[in-house]
């Protein structure tokens, strides 16, 4: 017999269901990253004013900013995606499940938009 | 009825020789009207004896002719090729170990199927005649009874295929059909069974079963269900 075990079988056609879970799994890796970053720059303080100065001057530059609305855009898909995941399994949503996730990402992306344009806003 | 060229790629395995599954193309001639069975029975009667594939109905109820055609789980005896267009891309089932062709083991499917008691459990003795069922009692499990065992759902699903301890889509519709049956008495074996980091708390809601399903059931709708009972069931 010949065993074919998979971490993912990428051939199988991507359904609305799938998409939503593989995007909550990567959304969720990057977060995990970012608070672990978040970390250690914050760490600087420990160094003193200075270097953490220094280090705060570095992170207002546009490429963090750019940066921080996609960091923005993967909190609201993770977030509005997770809220979606309880309402099918706790409140018998799932016969919903793609319209609960076209109208939660929907919603999300009108956060993100607004709260871009607040982030971008001065930094330009 | 008229005539169509396609061409049909068959991932082959033979175990005496292959180290491992090739792909193999048939330009074959069919029936515009064909099924995937239809093709797959044109190119083991004509063209190709060796290909092994399971079949025997052919009316889609006694689910043995699951497979994957084009990224999806079908049966192929009730999928007509024109779904498809000119060409077909025929795969065994994913997550199980192919024995020959197209025909995949299932005992590891059967086997968690039995894990969860698929039959009646009664503390009660019987009645002089029969159960009384409501229709009311009857409509909460009904549509889960139709589940024809082709494992098409257990194939299709993202916690499954790196998994195989997973209980898997199936027994856990099989599960459900029995904790909500009103005349069964053995909810709290079943609860215990399912109630698992590789039961039901490993479906992460994903639906692929409920797309894959040749009989429409609305598996991950149950496996909620259950889900529910279980956590209503430890409180």
């Amino acid at each position: 017999m010949y065993k074919r075990t998979r971490f993912y079988d990428f051939t199988y056609y991507n359904f609305i269901g799938s998409w939503a879970w593989i995007l909550h799994r990567l959304s969720g890796l990057a977060l995990i990253f970012y608070l672990s970053l978040h970390i250690w720059v914050i760490n600087s303080l420990t160094y003193g004013e200075k270097t953490f100065n220094d280090v705060m001057t570095f992170l207002n530059s546009p490429l963090f900013k750019l940066l921080e609305v996609g960091l923005w855009g993967v909190i609201l898909f993770h977030a509005f995606n997770g809220a979606r995941i309880v309402i099918v399994d706790f409140f018998k949503g799932s016969l919903a499940h793609k319209k609960l996730f076209v109208a939660l990402i929907a919603a999300a992306f009108v956060l993100w938009a607004l709260g871009s344009f607040l982030l971008l806003r001065h930094a330009f | 009825m008229a005539k169509i060229d396609i061409h049909v790629n068959i991932l082959r395995y033979r175990p005496e020789s292959d180290e491992k599954p090739r792909w193999q193309e048939f330009a074959i001639s069919v029936d515009d009207e064909s099924t995937v069975l239809d093709v797959l029975n044109e190119i083991h009667w004509q063209h190709d004896g060796t290909l092994a594939y399971r079949r025997s109905c052919r009316s889609s109820i006694c689910g043995s002719c699951a497979m994957k055609v084009n990224g999806r789980n079908v049966l192929a005896c009730e999928t007509p090729i024109h779904r498809f267009g000119r060409k077909l891309k025929i795969e065994p089932l994913s997550g199980f170990q192919i024995i020959k062709d197209l025909v995949v083991d299932l005992d590891p499917f059967f086997e968690k199927l039995q894990r969860i008691k698929p039959y009646l459990i009664l503390d009660k003795s019987l009645p002089d005649k029969e159960f009384v069922q409501t229709p009311a009692q009857l409509e909460q499990i009904g549509e889960s009874t139709l589940c024809i065992l082709c494992a098409a759902c257990s194939a299709a699903c993202p916690s499954s295929w790196p998994n195989s301890e997973y209980l898997g889509p199936a027994a856990l519709l099989k599960a459900y059909r029995f904790v909500f049956d009103s005349r069964d008495d053995g909810a709290d074996q079943r609860l215990e069974i399912v109630n698992d980091k590789n039961g039901v708390w490993r479906c992460h809601t994903i639906f692929n079963c409920m797309e894959a399903c040749p009989k429409k059931i609305k598996i991950t709708e149950y496996l909620s269900r259950l889900k529910l009972k279980v956590v209503e069931n430890s409180l």
